[in-house]
């Protein structure tokens, strides 16, 4: 057998679709392979995704009843239209079969059309009379109070067949009353989709019969599609029976619920609404040595979705989740499918409005207390992986009103090994030395346990002069900002690598010191077909900083046949100084650059030397010859 | 087939009324399954599903040999499949609506509140996902996976089905699963 098993071998394994001798073969294999084995558990993975299509489908009594019926001789419960075509199909019955269904379908709209205004001109309540409850709170957000009306149809009370017919939807609000207010809410962030799954439970007060209920969502930017109401208890007893959006009314629908219950019934209602977002910072203080890093990461969220949400439970989705549709696209629509008004230029002007506002909001919220440092020290953001996005939740609960942000503490971890490290690379950043801090986001250093959201960093140290004697003792001295950048998502036990930019107190010059040519080759002309260049450079680096640094330099010699003499000449240094000659350390970093890493001491001057070969012309092929007989 | 079924349509034939309910409710929470998953909504499986029987009622004196279960799946992937061409695939929106009881995939992305909402909102859309790379198989390949995979009949009882050699059926079967294979999508076991 080969070497490994094909993903054509292994589906035919995992399906046994192979002959059994092949089946042994491949279970043999299996056995001794564990990369063919793991790839195999890659594939039952991918595979498994059809499982989700498996589901209990029970049959009704109803339906046996109707395939009965229709194959002893009936038509059973068929459409309308497909016992139309069934009649159609028998030619000699052609003719009167269309007359048939002529007449059929005239006489369903007339019986239809009876049966409709019988309801329309039916008992009409006077304003106000069948009100049932009162505003449960004269406090409640504005918002809110205007989304939830309820309404019960009460004209079938009494009557023998309330559950016979669904009542036609409520053509005013009249009947209407304001729901008691949320008990909880539950807001789940998605901030790649600029979407939010909101989930509030409410307890309606339901009577025998059918009931009415009114959603609206004017104003906000909630996605009439995903609507969803459910009944939290005696499901059995209440039966959500559609959603309606009437006509004429814009950014309203009723539910008809059936209930055969009287009181109180907790329901949730869900759906998805825009324009709450969540962006996450970090907040790194380096240590006095540059050795150890404390960092804290926060999350803002901001609300412009239009309505309030009190108490809320919050929680965060790090990762991009695919969606079907773009719900803010959804949200701008005023009515749920095909209406040509759009009112793009509101939720735009909102969005434009978040970055403007973001400072100010900040300082009403510091007046308001909601930046109010214990209450953000007792907060805790517990988190769950969830496949290939991350679950954060908020402990306790949150108050985020419209057009408000806050802040919440995401995590604190102190101590983090760091590692300090200046780059010099002509190529990328010109003459400057870039400053690099790097940790990895594992346990190692006090991290991974979660995967860290993209978001800017901020990075201080701690300065030298401490503010005060007690100050110092309590190891606050001064902070001086270091650098800022942003970093992306960082799964757990991957290295992190932040760009504090350029570096003033360490410099590095390049010189060069000397350039000739080697080694010419004559073609069978007597033209030069070949030629060596030798340059020798010096580079000098000076530290002015009063600690120690690591530097890594990379030089580039624009070709790929090069030879570096490894004999670095140093200056400045005693000349039996081997340890610190040893400090430098040279390598090949690709095709066409070398590195050099060496230490400094504090406020030191290096200077050291190097002579790189190029090889051009003819000349390369005798480095290849050459380089090949090293590996021989 | 096994003796009840033996006598079930034996008795069916001789007349007895009871005999061929027994089957439906025998047969009819698989055939249902199997008809949902060939079409694009439950009344069009529920159409399918009428028909099919209909037409073993009909034509229950033609089974030959003992293997009933193979042939009412014979019937019903016939019934499906000419139904499905009858019938151009057209979707609208507002069908979201006009779907009870929450069986409408599309809307129950959004709409399914009976567990936690996010996952049961994700896991929606993948299913979706999974229900529309099954759907996009040509028709042979389709009936086989679902014979095959969710109705857990043998090769030869789907080759019976299909009315071709064992080899085609392995042959379709392998085609679907790679095809599968890059249109499904990466779930894990927290999402399950």
């Amino acid at each position: 057998m080969k070497e490994h098993l094909t993903e054509k071998e292994l589906i035919e394994y995992q399906f046994k679709l192979a002959s059994d001798i092949r089946m042994e073969e491949v279970s043999s294999h299996l056995e001794s392979c564990a990369m063919c084995r793991e790839y195999l558990e890659r594939l039952k993975r991918k595979f498994s995704a059809l499982d989700l299509l498996r589901e209990d489908v029970k049959i009704s009594e109803d339906l046996v009843s109707n395939v009965v019926e229709q194959a002893q001789g009936g038509v059973g419960n068929l459409t309308v239209k497909k016992r139309l075509l069934r009649f159609a199909h028998k030619d000699e019955w052609r003719w009167v079969g269309a007359v048939a269904a002529v007449l059929m379908v005239g006489l369903t709209l007339l019986v239809a059309n009876l049966a409709r205004q019988g309801r329309r001109y039916g008992p009409v309540k006077k304003p106000g009379s069948p009100i049932v409850e009162k505003p449960a709170d004269t406090l409640r957000p504005q918002s809110e109070a205007r989304r939830m009306l309820f309404a019960r149809d009460e004209k079938k009370a009494d009557a023998a067949d309330e559950f016979e017919q669904p009542p036609f939807a409520p053509a005013s609000a009249i009947e209407l009353v304001v729901l008691p207010r949320r008990d909880n809410v539950q807001i789940t962030i998605y901030n790649s989709a600029d979407l939010t799954l909101v989930r509030e439970r409410r307890n309606l007060t339901l009577k025998k019969g059918w009931n009415w209920l009114q959603f609206m969502w004017a104003n906000t930017l909630i996605d009439p599609t995903s609507l969803s109401l459910e009944p939290l208890e005696k499901a059995d007893k209440v039966d959500i029976q559609q959603l309606v959006f009437p006509a004429r009314l814009r950014e309203v629908g009723r539910w008809l619920i059936r209930s055969e219950v009287s009181g109180r019934v907790p329901f949730e209602i869900t759906y998805f609404t825009s324009g709450l977002s969540w962006r996450a910072f970090y907040m790194g203080t380096l240590s006095q040595d540059e050795r150890k890093m404390d960092i804290q990461g926060y999350v803002r969220v901001g609300n412009n979705s239009g309505e309030d949400y009190e108490n809320a439970q919050t929680r965060l989705i790090v990762g991009k989740v695919h969606l079907l549709d773009e719900i803010a696209e959804l949200a701008r629509r005023p009515y749920p499918y095909g209406w040509p008004f759009v009112r793009g230029d509101r939720i735009r002007s909102i969005s434009g409005a978040l970055e403007v506002d973001s400072i100010e909001i900040k300082d009403r919220l510091v007046v308001a207390g909601f930046f109010d440092d214990e209450e953000i020290g007792r907060k805790e953001i517990k988190k769950e992986g969830l496949s290939e996005y991350f679950l954060y939740t908020i402990e306790g609960t949150e108050t985020i009103p419209d057009k408000w942000g806050k802040r919440l503490l995401s995590f604190e971890a102190e101590d983090i090994n760091v590692t300090s490290l200046y780059k010099y690379d002509e190529e990328r950043w010109g003459n400057q030395t870039i400053r690099f801090v790097s940790f990895a986001n594992d346990e190692k250093h006090n991290l991974g346990k979660t995967p860290i959201p993209n978001g800017s960093v901020k990075i201080f140290s701690q300065a030298d002069e401490p503010v005060s004697p007690s100050a110092s003792r309590d190891g606050q001295g001064y902070l001086s900002y270091v650098g800022g950048t942003g970093i992306k998502y960082i799964p757990v036990n991957e290295d992190i690598e932040l760009n504090l930019g350029p570096a003033r107190l360490v410099k590095v010059e390049p010189t060069l010191m000397d350039f000739r040519t080697d080694n010419y080759v004559f073609g069978n002309e007597g033209n030069v077909s070949g030629w060596d260049e030798i340059r020798t450079w010096q580079i000098e680096i000076t530290n002015t900083r009063e600690l120690p640094i690591e530097i890594e330099i990379t030089r580039g010699f624009g070709t790929a046949y090069w030879t570096l003499q490894t004999d670095i000449t140093y200056h400045g240094l005693p000349a039996r100084d081997s340890t610190a000659r040893m400090a430098v350390v040279q390598s090949k970093h690709d095709a066409t650059h070398a590195r050099f890493n060496l230490n400094l001491e504090p406020r030191s001057k290096r200077i050291f030397e190097y002579t790189v070969t190029t090889y051009h012309g003819a000349r390369e092929e005798t480095f290849i010859k050459s380089k090949e007989q090293e590996k021989m | 087939m096994n003796d009840t079924d033996k006598s079930l349509i034996d008795a069916h034939i001789q007349g007895d009324p009871t005999a061929f309910a027994e089957l439906v409710r025998r047969y009819g929470d698989s055939m249902l399954g199997y008809l949902m998953r060939m079409s694009r909504s439950r009344e069009q499986a529920e159409d399918f599903f009428q028909e099919t029987f209909k037409r073993v009622y009909e034509k229950a004196h033609t089974l030959r040999g003992n293997r009933f279960k193979p042939w009412l799946f014979t019937i019903a992937t016939r019934v499906a499949i000419d139904g499905l061409r009858k019938q151009p695939h057209c979707v609208s929106l507002n069908q979201n609506l006009d779907c009870d009881n929450g069986r409408c995939e599309q809307l129950s992305a959004v709409a399914d509140t009976s567990w936690e909402p996010s996952q049961k909102a994700v896991r929606a859309e993948r299913k979706e996902q999974v229900r529309l790379a099954v759907e996009s198989l040509p028709e042979r390949q389709r009936a086989t996976l679902i014979l095959a995979y969710y109705q857990q009949l043998s090769y030869s009882e789907v080759a019976q089905v299909l009315g071709c050699t064992i080899g085609t059926v392995k042959t379709q079967m392998f085609r679907a699963l790679k095809t599968l294979s890059q249109r499904l999508p990466d779930i894990s076991e927290e999402m399950r």
